[in-house]
């Protein structure tokens, strides 16, 4: 209508045909069938064992934080497996494909991917890596862990949680479907522009781009919103602010970032969704449009974006470093204040990420004095941790050596990301693989902290402890992996080597390459060690039970929670007296003291309007993606309609009896679902729904 | 949580509706505007000193809303709501102030300067 | 874990917390919608910047300038329709202090009436530079200026969407806790949309003016 579209449209099925299906592409008939293994894997252990209604009642309908966050971060790991698996890719093709005499194969004139599908799997390895991966896991932890942490039942707005957590997976499902219904942008996960522009890419590849990240990103606002109203409101009593736990700050903080930040993204994104649907001229190279306006608006929300990913990172490593120091975090106001610091002026300094595109000097001057002075409220975080750990009795568990490591990488990610904020070092080393090299440090840092999240609270979660020796053995393998690869690859950014390359003419760089293939080699064999942590543990389960304070020398108030947590949380809502209550309450001796009575609990009850409102999103969003109008307009009516529709009937929870809850409480705690559904074992008395 | 019923009507927030702020708060950003047409039509200032004026009376006028409309103040109810327009404020001066400022440069820098015969000039709308 | 704890010594510090928790759902109802709209606040926000980088002669190309296409005397009448329906809507919550439900619907419904009358001369506007092809599709400039004023008309009729939902809730249900709550957070929804047109008022119709 607007736009000239290249190929057929027809009114039922808009741009689909069967030729947009990559029937006889090898590499895609491989990964779709490792997609319907994997499926399988996960769906038909559910059916064989009739879980279907348990799986709808307990997870798909759920409101509760906890499993909300367990699922976040199940998805999260998925995608980060599969984003893992477009590097591996990456990290071949190029080694396959160094100099002018490197064989081809398949389709390839050189290595085995032709360069549109190799532009397809670094932009989807960077999509799903920051959106999909990192940022679901850390916010499911988030979910989890921030209404323990301040004593609360659950968050301020539970059904816009699970919402929150639908809209996401419909991202990340979108990007899915890319693989095998079309294909996927071949612009980068920034988008560069002119080539995300209808003319230079006419396929669905970045519109699928373009709708995962604006709906999962309308998940992240109302996620924020939750957060900031949780911590806000549903505080204990007695849990001030200046005894809130480190993570909960900086959980605030970032959710801050999600929520002012995010907005901006969506404006970069629908500016350019108008000149892909309606023809319009904001970032086109004539008719008045301008491209460094969509490069603008997109660093000013990347740059807070790559802030809203670490503050959760350094709120983990004051969680878990204290606690396997035993001694309290050194330095809590400076801690606090550095966290707002880096938030508030992550706000001033997106221009880094462009200083080769022409502002000026006084502009790069600004920017490169403000980017610099981020390292400051960073630098003082780092000499924080140390002192945490100066004279502590420092236990090397998994999550601690995750955690040291972490700071060994930022020292790195850090001091390059410095020397980059200087636009004459910047002009050399902008777009060389020196700059994947830095903030490969930077993410893989957040995924160390993340290595030691997940290890460190899953006792409390789930009542068990992981595997040691398998864990150990991840982190070994996975360390090593990233040292070999990110090394190396400084190194190839200062011999020339630039990014998105399918094809390197360099065959000096050849040995590099191959220290970076052994390095995947290392990270192909933790996954393994991956898996195997997880299967072994959930095989010896019965023997690693963990109570309410498994590591023994936890701090902060999650840890007077059973273990796993009762989908109530607190039987009775803890009064808060100081910093760190749980340390406080073993020093005083009473850190076992139960309740001697219990009262009546009101609970939100479980609700399919989340899993409706997904589905919609999915039709939404694919309708939008191959134009199939009706599609798209009956998923977005349907939203509305579902939100009108649900204000008519409210739904006030349920109360908990105080017999009940001195029931549960007296027997051991036997997960995280509802026990008020389950038929009890032992016992035949009639449960209060 | 407490399963008792709690007048809503009661709930301070219903009742910090002001008819007294309601009324002046139109009158002041109705005539707030006007005089910024008025201004804006007699032609007496110079681009920028009218820009800079109607600019701080845009301001004006949206911290008269912020007090008259949504009763915002610090009392211990609303100070939230308060703070968290303070600290957003900032963020809204430095995107697009630093936008502004960028581009201003970047068109300095990299675009063509008007010439005589050149088609700079955008034609008439008929 | 010991279930049956000995009881604490009698000058041990209070470690549970009883009855009412002190929470006010109403109050973080509203909390959240007012973060909501500081997100919203910050969409527009982004279509200004993009405003202030189109709004110049590259941007203009072929197509007019914001001084050919903007009526700021013609647009007053939009500013003096808007500002009354968000007083309309404003005396309709000072009605709801006192429990006055046909006060309240009247508010309401003059405060739609008076949007319907906002959008219909907005849409009169695009009708006339439409006709004079000047449309989205002529310029960078034209784009950013047309999503601005879209952006802000999609927000009007949401709000009156949400209206027309509350006149049907409010006699259904009276004015209980959830009916008073949406009306809060609509109070706060349509101020905004003023405090917005003030902006777009200011920005794009009297600087595009001089």
């Amino acid at each position: 209508m607007f736009v000239h579209l290249q190929g057929p449209w027809s009114p039922l099925f808009g741009r689909l045909t069967l030729d947009s299906i990559p029937y006889g592409n090898p590499i895609i008939q491989f990964a779709f069938a490792v997609t319907v293994l994997g499926g399988l894997a996960a769906v038909g252990p559910m059916l064989y064992y009739r879980k279907t209604g348990y799986i709808f009642r307990e997870w798909l309908t759920t409101v509760d934080h906890k499993k909300i966050g367990v699922m976040y971060i199940i998805f999260g790991l998925v995608m980060m497996f599969r984003g893992f698996f477009d590097g591996f890719m990456i990290r071949t093709q190029q080694v396959m494909a160094d100099g002018p005499n490197s064989p081809g194969i398949l389709e390839a004139q050189h290595g085995y991917l032709p360069p549109s599908h190799f532009d397809q799997i670094y932009s989807s390895h960077g999509t799903l890596m920051i959106l999909f991966a990192v940022t679901p896991i850390l916010t499911g932890l988030g979910n989890i862990i921030v209404p323990l942490q301040i004593g609360a039942r659950d968050m301020a707005f539970p059904t816009m949680n699970a919402i929150s957590l639908y809209l996401t997976i419909v991202g990340g499902m979108l990007i899915m479907a890319s693989l095998f219904i079309g294909d996927f942008s071949q612009a980068g996960w920034v988008g560069l522009i002119p080539l995300t522009e209808l003319d230079f890419s006419p396929s669905a590849g970045v519109d699928y781009w373009m709708w995962a990240i604006q709906i999962s990103s309308i998940g992240t606002t109302l996620n924020a919103i939750n957060i900031i109203t949780t911590i806000i409101g549903m505080r204990a009593p007695g849990m001030r602010w200046d005894r809130l736990p480190i993570f909960t700050w900086t959980t605030l903080s970032t959710s801050i970032i999600g929520l002012t930040a995010f907005p901006i993204l969506g404006v970069a994104l629908a500016l350019l969704g108008a000149d892909r649907y309606l023809g319009t001229h904001f970032y086109t190279a004539g008719l008045g449009g301008n491209l460094m306006l969509y490069t603008d608006l997109f660093w000013i929300w990347g740059h807070p974006e790559v802030y809203f990913l670490v503050l959760p990172a350094f709120g983990i490593l004051s969680e878990v470093i204290p606690t396997f120091s035993e001694k309290p975090l050194f330095g809590y106001i400076t801690m606090v204040a550095a966290t707002f610091a880096i938030a508030g002026i992550s706000w001033a300094v997106w221009l880094h990420h462009f200083f080769t595109m022409g502002a000026g000097p006084w502009v790069n001057s600004f920017f490169s004095v403000a980017t610099m002075l981020v390292g400051i409220p960073t630098g003082v975080k780092v000499f924080n941790w140390i002192l945490t750990m100066y004279r502590g009795r420092i236990t090397y568990t998994t999550p601690m050596l995750w955690s040291v490591s972490a700071l060994i990488l930022l020292l790195v990610g850090g001091l390059t990301g410095v020397m980059l904020a200087n636009p004459a070092i910047n002009y050399t080393v902008h777009n060389s693989v020196f700059v994947v090299a830095h903030f490969h440090c930077m993410v893989l840092l957040i995924a160390f902290t993340i290595f030691a999240a997940i290890i460190y609270w899953f006792p409390k979660i789930f009542g068990f402890m992981l595997d040691e020796k398998s864990g150990l053995r991840f982190f070994q393998t996975f360390t090593i992996g990233t040292t070999l690869t990110f090394t190396a690859m400084f190194a190839l950014g200062f011999m020339g080597e630039t990014r998105r390359l399918d094809y390197l003419f360099n065959p000096q760089w050849q040995p590099l390459l191959i220290v970076e293939e052994i390095g995947i080699a290392f990270y192909c064999l933790s996954v393994f060690y991956f898996a195997k942590l997880f299967y072994m543990s959930i095989r010896d389960r019965a023997l690693n039970k963990a109570g309410p304070d498994p590591w023994g020398t936890a701090r902060t108030l999650e840890w007077l929670t059973h273990s796993p947590v009762p989908f109530y949380n607190f039987a009775v809502t803890p009064r808060v007296h100081q910093l760190d209550e749980l340390a406080w309450r073993k020093s005083q001796g009473i850190d076992h003291e139960m309740p001697d009575h219990y009262e009546d609990i009101h609970m939100p009850r479980n609700t399919i309007v989340p899993l409706a409102i997904g589905v919609f999103a999915f039709a939404f969003g694919f309708g939008m993606v191959w134009r199939i109008w009706w599609m798209a307009g009956f998923g977005l009516l349907a939203i509305i309609a579902t939100v009108i529709f649900r204000s008519f009937t409210p739904d006030h929870g349920y109360i908990i009896t105080a017999e009940d809850i001195a029931r549960m409480e007296g027997r051991p705690p036997s997960g995280i679902v509802n026990d008020t559904h389950a038929p009890l074992p032992a016992m035949e008395e009639k449960v209060t729904p | 949580m407490s399963s008792q019923q709690i007048d809503p009507l009661q709930h301070p927030e219903v009742q910090q509706a002001s008819l007294r702020g309601y009324i002046s708060g139109y009158g002041v950003t109705l005539a707030g505007l006007g005089v910024c047409l008025l201004i804006t039509n007699a032609h007496f200032l110079s681009p920028i000193a009218l820009l800079s004026t109607i600019s701080a009376l845009a301001l004006i006028l949206l911290i008269a809303q912020a007090f008259l409309f949504f009763g915002l103040d610090f009392s211990q109810h609303n100070i939230w709501k308060t703070f968290s327009v303070i600290l957003t404020v900032p963020l809204f001066v430095l995107s697009i102030g630093l936008t502004v400022w960028m581009f201003h440069e970047l068109n300095g820098l990299t675009m063509l300067p008007e010439m005589p015969g050149m088609p700079m000039q955008p034609t008439l709308l008929q | 874990m010991d279930a049956h704890a000995a009881s604490p010594p009698d000058n041990a510090p209070d470690l549970w917390h009883y009855g009412h928790d002190g929470n006010d759902p109403m109050a973080m109802k509203t909390l959240g919608f007012w973060l909501y709209m500081i997100s919203d606040a910050l969409i527009f926000g982004g279509i200004f910047a993009a405003y202030g980088v189109l709004d110049q002669p590259m941007g203009f190309y072929t197509g007019p300038t914001a001084a050919q296409i903007v009526h700021p005397g013609a647009a007053f009448l939009q500013t003096i329709t808007i500002l009354s329906s968000v007083l309309a809507y404003s005396l309709a919550t000072v009605a709801m202090k006192t429990g006055n439900k046909n006060g309240v619907m009247l508010g309401i419904a003059a405060s739609i009436l008076l949007a319907l009358m906002f959008l219909g001369l907005e849409l009169n506007d695009f009708a006339t530079l439409f006709a004079q092809h000047a449309t989205p599709q002529t310029s960078g400039f034209l784009s950013v200026f047309f999503l601005l004023i879209a952006t802000h008309g999609l927000h009007m009729i949401f709000g009156v969407l949400w209206m027309l939902v509350m006149l049907i809730q409010v006699p259904r249900f009276g004015l209980n806790t959830d009916v008073v709550t949406r009306l809060l957070n609509l109070r706060l929804f349509w101020q905004f949309q003023a405090s917005v047109w003030v902006c777009v008022y200011i920005f794009v119709y009297l600087r595009g003016a001089s």
